[in-house]
């Protein structure tokens, strides 16, 4: 049980930035998630908080207490690898067994406590295999069981489902999910993937090129982004932006005319709209705000996605099930004018 | 003339032109042994130059064979080994010798490898020590003679120092000479073990080594349990091939003690010299040689097979 504080934490490899002056205050027992594309600064974050990489600027704390100086092992911070990073020469068993011994747990109580983690994962039965012996799922189940089987003040979990296929990976994020709240451990998770970001987190920490972009509940980031690159990080097809003019209070663009949308400024600016605000309309006597050609039509089942080409951009809709239509016919669109988003068009800062 | 040729090109279909290709066919018998052939050159050179003299010694070491005809013995060398006190001699000093210049090896290796692989000076540390395995052995071996025999070096700088009152007569005591080998051969091999494991242990995964950190493990019980369990094959193929070289240590003998004194030092590669080459007993040599073979390629397979078998598991 620990709350974090990350305080203007930088990390620079000479004239490289990792991360820039972060600040990132985390809740006893959230579970916070770190989203951002590779290369974002996300897991140099973590590997700070676990001690494995030491800031190059600023201060972080547990419960207050400054923790730089302290060493990886003596932070009590248990983290779940990419790769799992189970000991290949030693059991499930022992693997899990492993941080209770290092830490000198008696003896006695370290067989209940790895049957207990190894119950909570479901894994009592392959106790004594090695990990080479364990499906891709199994290894991940057992780097958990590892992780909690000591009950750390912290959990750091790096891109722990990405190794394996979206089914298993549903299941696990449930998994996750429920352990964290048994067991009331604060938690950092960084991801990639927007819908573990969305489906697991208590709070999302969005970041690009080393700088945390937005801070927020998944419901605020989804409906409320800051700027475009977290407009259109999250959602899958992302959101769509049409770059135009606000002229009389009307928003003007190519094929485009939104009217009254109630944004004060003038001049040039960008409209986001997520593709599921967006509806076909039947004929072109009804009203609408966009005309495109269709351009691609993909059905998935519970929904139909379809790109339309307006002017020179594809953008996308999600459209009825049923949907179906041939490439190069013209469909008009009408947007929800209550989820109407506008973005400065040079620094892509959210107007409001 | 060219002009038409240019539009020729231009108005011909590229369907007829390019897509009508014939097929060049290899026959069986040539596809088959296409690859057997290539390599037969180099198979046939080894096998002239390991497998011809192998067959060669074992035949031989059913002979009596002084230059003159090779009179058949049967079995009679072999019978005459077991009972050779200088033969179980040798056998017994390569085993002495080799255990403890090996161990010693080793553990150096070891250490020196796992306080050196995180250094950020890693690569001049293996340059560094490269340096004694660049050197001829048997000018090692002349360097080793001078420094603690001929030229007295060694106890010249003990007796400054006040710590010896003459010449320390190494050569006189058997295990003086012994230690001399050892070190000799601790000296010039330790980098090649040291190499290996330095670059075995930068092979690891680095996420299990941070795991264990954040597992609470300090680095000593990192080496321990990990590092050095999953090192177990190198480890084991690296003292293979070491164990080999020593087995048949020779040039060292040679040079330094000329396996002296009182047989101590004599190696069963010496031994086998001695047999073939001052005494010209070469069936006698023969039959040594296949057993010292027979001994060394039980012992490799039995170290590889088990150190795999654990690491695998």
């Amino acid at each position: 049980m620990a709350q974090i504080e990350l305080k203007g934490v930088s990390k620079r490899w000479g004239a490289v930035w990792g991360v820039r002056k972060v600040d990132i205050e985390i809740a006893d027992k959230e579970l916070l998630v770190l989203l951002g594309p590779s290369g974002c600064g996300k897991t140099t974050t973590m590997r700070m908080i676990a001690g494995l990489e030491d800031p190059s600027e600023g201060e972080i704390t547990f419960d207050g207490e400054v923790m730089n100086a302290v060493d990886a092992r003596d932070r009590d911070v248990a983290m779940v690898f990419q790769g799992y990073a189970l000991y290949p020469n030693m059991s499930i068993y022992e693997n899990i067994r492993f941080p209770l011994r290092m830490r000198n747990v008696p003896k006695d109580k370290q067989d209940e406590l790895v049957r207990r983690a190894a119950k909570m994962v479901e894994l009592s039965d392959y106790l004594n295999r090695k990990p080479g012996a364990l499906s891709g799922g199994q290894r991940q189940r057992a780097a958990l069981a590892r992780a909690i089987v000591r009950e750390p003040q912290i959990f750091l979990m790096d891109e722990p489902l990405s190794n394996l296929d979206a089914q298993l990976r549903q299941a696990m994020r449930v998994q996750i999910k429920y352990i964290q709240r048994e067991l009331q451990i604060t938690t950092v998770y960084v991801t990639h993937d927007q819908i573990e970001a969305m489906t697991l987190a208590d709070r999302i920490v969005v970041m690009q090129g080393g700088a945390v972009q937005q801070v927020g509940t998944p419901d605020e980031i989804y409906s409320d982004p800051a700027n475009t690159f977290v407009a259109s990080f999250i959602g899958a097809p992302p959101m769509n932006l049409i770059d135009g003019m606000i002229k009389d209070g009307n928003f003007v663009a190519d094929h485009v005319e939104v009217p009254d949308v109630g944004i004060k400024t003038t001049g040039q600016i960008r409209l986001g709209i997520r593709p599921e605000d967006c509806a076909v309309v039947s004929s072109a006597e009804q009203r609408h705000n966009m005309k495109g050609d269709v351009y691609g039509v993909e059905p998935t089942g519970d929904m139909t996605v379809l790109t339309l080409r307006v002017g020179e951009k594809n953008l996308e809709i999600k459209a009825d099930r049923d949907y179906r239509s041939e490439l190069g016919v013209q469909e008009n669109v009408v947007f929800d004018t209550n989820r109407l988003y506008f973005f400065d068009s040079q620094s892509g800062e959210r107007v409001r | 003339m060219h002009d038409s040729s240019l539009s020729d090109t231009r108005s011909a279909p590229a369907t007829t032109a390019v897509t009508k290709t014939r097929f060049r066919r290899r026959s069986k018998w040539l596809r088959a042994w296409f690859p057997y052939l290539l390599v037969a050159p180099a198979v046939i050179y080894l096998l002239g130059i390991t497998l011809y003299p192998g067959i060669y010694a074992i035949v031989q070491s059913f002979y009596a064979v002084k230059f003159g005809p090779w009179n058949p013995v049967g079995f009679n060398n072999y019978v005459k080994l077991w009972g050779d006190y200088q033969f179980w001699g040798a056998l017994w000093n390569t085993l002495l010798m080799g255990t403890i210049s090996l161990t010693l090896q080793c553990v150096l290796a070891l250490t020196l490898a796992f306080h050196a692989y995180r250094d950020p000076w890693v690569r001049g540390w293996r340059i560094i020590f490269l340096v004694p395995m660049l050197f001829m052995p048997s000018a090692v071996a002349f360097i080793y003679k001078l420094m603690f025999l001929d030229a007295r070096v060694f106890s010249d700088i003990l007796i400054r120092f006040g710590l010896v009152d003459g010449n320390l007569a190494i050569q006189s005591s058997i295990w003086g000479s012994r230690a001399l080998l050892i070190l000799t051969d601790v000296w010039q091999w330790t980098p090649f073990l040291f190499i290996i494991f330095v670059a075995a242990l930068q092979g690891q995964d680095e996420e299990i080594e941070e795991a264990a950190r954040l597992d609470g493990a300090t680095w000593a019980k990192i080496f321990w349990n990990i590092s050095l369990p999953l090192m177990r094959p190198v480890i084991a193929v690296a003292l293979v091939i070491r164990g080999i070289d020593i087995t048949t240590m020779f040039a060292n003998v040679f040079i330094v003690t000329k396996g002296g004194p009182a047989f101590g030092t004599e190696t069963i590669s010496y031994f086998i010299y001695r047999t073939g080459f001052k005494f010209f007993n070469f069936g006698y040599a023969s039959a040594a040689s296949v057993i010292m073979l027979v001994l060394t390629i039980i012992v490799a397979q039995v170290v590889v097979k088990r150190a795999f078998k654990s690491a695998r598991g």
